[in-house]
């Protein structure tokens, strides 16, 4: 595979462990020194906003505490599409911007007998990736989503 | 006692009265149009912070039950309030959230609010300037002197936050509004500017009530597993809920073990001015804003409902606005990682009042919701709720526990 074509790769495998929650999985995708960010423009405050920040680290503990916090378990289902790859050969890495929207599937989130059943749009949002390229695998260094939604509701405990 | 029938399920249960309220406070129609009408328009509203306006001639775009504000900086530095509704034929004066009338629209001249529709302009003090072909249709009628914005009573205080009442007459002034309330953190909140770094919204099915009584409460803390183990200690549940009149409530200051939560530090190295490190004060003000400050991040909840089940709920984070970009990174990590939208507690908090409001949708069976726990008023003590609750019926003059009936002021318990 080319270097881009194994970066589209990376990110549509790692949005499939993403949505089926195979978080120990996805974190395999990331390297050491992997930094992840929500953040978004606020018009109403005129800033970026920044609505998590982790490192590889900090998610592992998150993730890891999951099972131990009340939650919505509404499943999420991401449908990425990859717009640009970069590849600097020289550094062995490369950046890509991928569009995201988030579904969410309702399950125990308001009254599940009424509203159980129904996706509702989450988020919408950019994947913007930084990846190393080494022996013919992708890993990703940094991933920022950047959402346009300020409007969040109930929020969720997951990385998107 | 085993599960009830109907009528053992209505039965009241051996507490006062004033120590549950009927549900029906929180999904009917006609208690919350009296609401807006008795309580949000003539009550003292944080709309925004000074911060998110920080030129002359930047504006911010709220509203307060269903009147469209704007609240403007002028030339001399004041910020304004005033109706967002143009005088002519009520077209809402400026759309977008934030801005600058720096720049000219469209319709209009730079420094002016502009109505787009038939270009009437105002100044920054509300005065009409300009009435398009004004001598040709209105003669000598009507003319700019005589129309003009309606102004509304604005002030800056306690931490730079922009206070809006649409009444022209308070029964209270601001300082004796809500001055004592935030007495415990005004040091800290007026030593040096501030700024918002934070801000998102919620739109949840659920009466604005039960958020402010998630925030009224610490009973909670088993919702949240991160408070059960960096709280849950002796000097934790010591934590005083303190009554202030106009039916505010502070939750005094305890130190948190952050370290206790795996991924957390402790917040010692930047606290607010004049605190000592981690603390953790909390200001509910009625009839339902709240400011909180943990150690590092300071956070702001405002309220707008809109409809008896159904509320918007803005967050703000804030930091000082010397903050390094450094400093800055670290009060948005610690403000996010338990108040962000995908942070720890937050999320919880709002399943908490959006499973409430499911079982409170406007038709459902009345019920009563308790809020009868007396624990010397400390942080499990309900007593938050009660002198809330007194406030409101007072406001409303219903009593809470029996809406339909007007409310009787009751020899006040004994340090409540
Ligand atoms: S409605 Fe504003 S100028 Fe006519
Ligand atoms: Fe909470």
């Amino acid at each position: 595979m080319d270097a881009s074509a194994l970066v589209r790769d990376t990110i549509y495998r790692s949005t499939i462990l993403l949505d089926q929650q195979r978080w120990e999985e996805w974190l395999a995708h990331c390297d050491d020194r992997f930094e992840y960010a929500i953040r978004a423009f606020s018009p109403e405050i005129n800033k970026d906003v920044t609505y998590l920040a982790l490192d590889r680290d900090g998610l592992a503990s998150l993730l890891k505490l999951l099972p131990k916090h009340n939650t919505d378990h509404s499943p999420l289902s991401r449908h990425t599409s990859v717009y640009t790859v970069d590849v600097d050969e020289a550094a062995k890495s490369a950046k890509a911007v991928s569009s995201v929207i988030v579904y969410q599937t309702l399950l125990d989130g308001i009254n599940s007998h009424v509203d159980a059943g129904e996706s509702r749009l989450f988020i919408v949002g950019k994947y913007l990736d930084t990846l190393k390229i080494e022996d013919d695998k992708a890993k990703f260094l940094s991933r920022e989503v950047r959402i346009e939604n300020r409007r969040l509701d109930k929020g969720s405990h997951w990385p998107i | 006692m085993a599960a009830k029938n109907h009528r053992q399920w209505l039965a009241e249960p051996n507490l006062k009265r004033s120590e549950w309220v009927d549900s029906r406070i929180y999904s009917d129609q006609e208690i919350f149009e009296e609401e807006l009408a008795n309580i949000f328009k003539k009550t003292w509203i944080p709309v925004c912070h000074e911060s998110e306006l920080p030129k002359a001639y930047d504006f911010r775009t709220v509203s307060i039950a269903r009147e469209p504000v704007i609240v403007a900086r002028g030339p001399d530095n004041e910020i304004r309030a005033f109706l967002n509704v143009c005088p002519h034929r009520g077209m809402i004066i400026e759309r977008r959230p934030s801005g600058s009338f720096l720049e000219g629209s469209p319709s209009g001249n730079p420094k002016r609010m502009t109505c787009m529709f038939h270009a009437w302009q105002y100044d920054m003090r509300g005065n009409c300037v300009y009435i398009s072909r004004e001598k040709e249709g209105y003669q000598e009628r009507l003319c700019k002197e005589d129309v003009g914005l309606r102004r509304l009573r604005c002030e800056v205080k306690f931490g730079g936050f922009v206070w809006v009442n649409l009444d022209d007459s308070p029964k209270v002034s601001l300082e004796d509004w809500a001055g004592p309330a935030f007495e415990c953190l005004r040091k800290s909140l007026e030593a040096e500017p501030l700024e918002v770094f934070h801000y998102h919204k919620a739109i949840v099915n659920a009466n604005y009530k039960l958020w402010h009584d998630t925030n009224c409460e610490f009973y909670h803390d088993f919702m949240h597993y991160h408070n059960r183990v960096t709280g849950f200690n002796d000097a934790y549940f010591a934590r005083k809920n303190e009554a202030f009149d106009h039916g505010h409530v502070v939750v005094g200051t305890f130190e948190v073990n952050y370290d206790k939560y795996e991924g957390f530090e402790s917040r010692a190295a930047l606290s607010f001015p004049h605190l000592p490190p981690n603390q953790w004060y909390m200001i509910d003000l009625f009839p339902g804003m709240n400011f909180n400050l943990r150690g590092s991040a300071f956070r702001c909840d405002i309220v707008t409902p809109l409809a008896p089940d159904k509320v918007m709920i803005e967050y703000r984070g804030l930091g000082l606005k010397r903050d390094t970009a450094e400093e800055r990174r670290t009060r948005i990590n610690h403000h996010n990682s338990i108040w962000g939208p995908f942070g720890r507690n937050l999320h919880e908090d709002l399943i908490g009042v959006q499973g409430q409001g499911t079982t409170m949708a406007p038709g459902a069976e009345p019920r009563r919701i308790l809020q009868g726990r007396h624990e010397d008023q400390t942080i499990h003590d309900e007593n938050g709720m009660r002198h809330y609750y007194k406030e409101w019926g007072r406001w409303m003059n219903r009593t809470p526990s029996e809406p339909e009936s007007p409310f009787v002021e009751q020899v006040s318990v004994a340090a409540e």
